[in-house]
């Protein structure tokens, strides 16, 4: 009897410590002990032509290439200015806006072995981004050389005052490095460096298989010890793009950003144990959903119908039916979570169908016999499913209020040329990228003169001299405030003369298994290194 | 009446569903009045929950039963101008390849063969794309890449009929050679082609349903194709706005061919 009892004692003891020593072997895991090693299987996004982050500054191109070329720095929650340091440690602009000096890393080499110096970044500078890259080519207009007195130091020269608030803030999107031992004297657009990356990234290119796979190698000798933690990022393509949700569930990828998963599914697959979705990591590619305008169209260069279709839009209904609450309602071109710039002290245009008709009444558009006022062509961008409904939702808003919107449907490459070519439009649905800075992507919307073929700019034929002055003007403020005050005067005479309209801001979803740890830690957190990223074994 | 009696079981029960279905398609304005894209309720109601939504409603809440009415309208509109067209076209070619022979006959059933190593669902794939989306083109798009088997199957028939001597009576009283092929030739080669009609609505009803699902159908009309590709999104939380356009779709095509294969069992069409 009593052996029983010690038994039982010596067995619930047992148990017990064993319990205590596996929650805090839990507990350890998850904060400070990452595993090395392993392989992250991802849901692959697109293969782009040129996979070069140096020439295309697109997420398509960043989501696999970031982690092989890096920025000069990359957006961080909690870094000064938004910033941690990745190639260059410290950064500094001159007080005439003449100047930028970027002290850089020491002891970093590419991976084919080579050290990386302040001719890399000379070279990419002026060959690479200023003439070749879709963004660099604004931000980078008047630089004009690159110093660099020795192999750590660059100093950019630029011919007009360029406010270093805006190299700043442009810093992770546009400044991938290049070496320049691979693409001088070559043609760089078609070097097949652009294929099979070369960088200093924690991760090599391995392969690339079209339509299957991208294989990221873990880069032994990365600058930063102890760093990269994974050994292999592998970007699987899935034969059915749609069915990124069921291959998380079935653990044949372990991590889908950019919203594979469809919004509709978020609900459903939140629940299923093992997976985890992150509505963070995004905040530094804001897309924004906009209505875009002809203006050479009589009945729109009318601001009372501007006003109208403004007041027909029901924002609430957008953001909680369209994207089931994954995005906020806007009313400028600056998006709220930009502290910097945003201007919440706007002209707002409420849900009002019925102010929206008298407005259509008061302009002279009567509705006819049959109920209509006037017919438009609606062209929704069939870049994501959300905008190809917002379209469906735009055409029955303005409906209701006499306008007879007819969809024209297009693929990618004809949307593009109907619009910022052909202008063969009059209303359109579409989702540039505010870029951290709205003299990136942002003020091209709505300046003037630009030539047609631009796309995602103004094209559509509206000119404002008084927008027009104050972009030119902020284009050469270097005080940071002054700046910011010029954009904040910007959104007040957008959203009162509406050039087009902003209905909601957007970013994206990233789903995956629970086991894959340090996800979504900084504001570009899918297309940025993803060094510090392990996965629990 | 008579060709009622004429009927097995099977094209009875072909002929009672289809015409089910245009009277659906003809009373769609009357049982679901307004625009069927119109937002008229929750999102993803389900079916039977709420009176209003018999079939409940889809992910911006559009009217499911509406769409599908409406849809029946697209649907058969397109399905029988399609294969009415690739009809005509296809035994016209037939008949002049066959009557003409020679080089008239090489030239035609050459390329009839070029558009059918084609599959017809790529051809009208592509025509779209060059032309886009609207009711006229889809028509024009499907009708390329069926009316090839007309085509043969008229020839075929036409190659036998020219040798009969109800031509040889025609050709000795003059009558001009066209006149031959038309009026003497085509009505009796005729028939062969026509029972082929059912497999060319089913599948031009198919291959619309196939490019509304891909996004080439018309965006500012519903149809089940496109209906089953916006449920797609959504087919593993609301499987219902993939599935009712679904069985839509298959009591479509077997009415079609319940119908085509009582009438050629009836009327002895088939050759």
């Amino acid at each position: 009897m009593s052996r029983i009892i010690l038994n039982r004692r010596a067995f619930l003891a047992a148990t017990a410590s064993a319990g205590a020593i596996a929650a805090l072997g839990g507990k350890g895991w998850a904060a400070e002990q990452p595993v090395k090693g392993g392989r992250l299987i991802v849901a692959g996004d697109s293969e782009p032509a040129n996979l070069n982050p140096a020439i295309v500054a697109s997420n398509g191109v960043f989501f696999v290439a970031s982690k092989v070329i890096e920025p000069l720095a990359e957006q961080s929650y909690e870094g000064k200015d938004g910033l941690s340091p990745r190639l260059a440690t410290s950064w500094e602009g001159s007080p005439d806006g003449l100047s930028a000096t970027f002290k850089l890393r020491e002891g970093v080499t590419w991976h084919d072995g080579k050290s990386f110096t302040s001719a890399d970044v000379a070279f990419s500078a002026l060959e690479v981004w200023k003439k070749l890259q879709n963004l660099g080519r604004v931000v980078f207009k008047n630089l004009d050389s690159v110093d660099t007195p020795d192999d750590h130091t660059a100093i950019l020269k630029f011919s007009q005052p360029t406010p270093f608030q805006l190299i700043r803030n442009a810093l992770p999107v546009v400044t991938s490095v290049v070496p320049k031992h691979i693409y001088e004297g070559t043609d760089i657009a078609k070097n097949p460096a652009n294929q099979q990356l070369v960088g200093t990234g924690p991760f090599k290119f391995g392969e690339y298989k079209p339509g299957e796979y991208y294989l990221l190698k873990r880069n032994d000798a990365y600058w930063q010890k102890d760093e990269p933690l994974l050994d292999e990022i592998v970007y699987q393509f899935l034969p059915d793009r749609a069915a990124a949700g069921n291959a998380l569930e079935a653990e044949q990828i372990q991590l889908a950003a950019f919203s594979a998963v469809p919004l509709a599914d978020l609900d459903r697959i939140s629940k299923v144990p093992g997976l985890k979705v992150y509505a963070n990591g995004y905040e530094g590619l804001t897309y924004q959903l906009i209505v875009e305008i002809n203006h050479r169209r009589k009945e729109l260069a009318d601001l009372k119908v501007r006003q109208a279709i403004a007041h027909a839009i029901d924002h609430d209904f957008v953001v909680k039916t369209i994207f089931l609450g994954y995005a906020k309602s806007s009313s400028g071109p600056v998006p709220a979570y930009d502290k910097t710039f945003f201007e919440p002290d706007v002209t707002k245009y409420a849900f009002d169908p019925a102010k929206a008709e008298a407005l259509l009444d008061e302009a002279g558009y009567k509705r006819g016999a049959d109920g209509n006022r006037f017919t438009l062509k609606l062209l929704p961008a069939p870049f994501f499913n959300e905008t190809k409904q917002f379209g469906n939702y735009l055409r029955q808003a303005l409906a209701k209020i006499g306008i007879d919107a007819q969809i024209v449907s297009n693929d990618t490459p004809a949307h593009l040329k109907a619009v910022y070519t052909d202008h063969d439009f009059d209303i359109t649905v579409a989702t540039p990228v505010y870029r951290s800075d709205p003299a990136i992507s942002t003020t091209i919307l709505f300046e003037s003169g630009l030539p047609a073929g631009v796309p995602f700019s103004n094209q559509y034929g509206y000119a404002n001299a008084e927008i027009d002055k104050l972009i030119k003007d902020a284009a050469s403020t270097i005080d940071a405030d002054k700046r910011a005050g010029l954009y904040k005067e910007l959104q007040k005479k957008a959203a009162h003369d509406l050039p087009l309209i902003n209905v909601a801001e957007f970013s994206f979803i990233t789903v995956a298994r629970d086991s894959v740890q340090n996800v979504s830690d900084n504001p570009r957190w899918a297309v940025s290194n993803w060094s510090n990223v392990w996965v629990k074994p | 009446m008579n060709a009622w009696r004429n009927l097995n079981g099977e094209g009875r029960m072909g002929a009672v569903i289809l015409t089910a279905l245009i009277l659906m398609a003809l009373l769609a304005p009357i049982l679901a009045p307004g625009d069927p894209l119109a937002i008229s309720g929750e999102p993803l109601l389900r079916p039977f929950a709420d009176a209003a939504h018999p079939l409940g409603t889809d992910r911006l809440g559009r009217d499911v039963l509406a769409g599908l009415l409406h849809g029946t309208r697209t649907t058969l509109l397109v399905a029988f101008f399609s294969a009415a067209a690739a009809l005509i076209v296809g035994s016209v070619v037939g008949t002049l390849a066959g009557f003409l022979g020679g080089i008239a006959d090489a030239i035609l059933m050459r390329i009839t063969e070029a558009f059918q190593t084609v599959p017809g669902f790529l051809l009208a794939l592509a025509a779209i794309s060059v032309t886009g989306p609207s009711v006229p083109t889809l028509i024009f798009a499907i009708s390329v890449g069926t009316w090839t088997q007309a085509a043969r199957v008229t020839r075929a028939e036409v190659l036998s009929l020219r040798e009969r001597d109800f031509v040889a009576a025609a050709r000795t009283l003059g009558m001009h050679p066209l006149e031959i092929a038309f009026r003497e030739i085509l009505p009796n080669a005729f028939g062969p082609a026509a029972s082929l009609a059912a497999i060319s609505v089913a599948a031009a009803i198919l291959i619309e349903a196939a490019l509304s699902f891909l996004g080439f159908g018309d965006p500012n009309r519903v149809t089940w194709g496109s209906m089953i590709a916006e449920g797609r999104t959504v087919l593993r939380s609301a499987p219902y706005l993939s599935i009712v356009p679904g069985i839509a779709l298959v009591v479509t095509v077997l009415a079609v061919h319940l119908l085509g294969r009582g009438l050629s069992r009836s009327e002895r069409l088939q050759p």
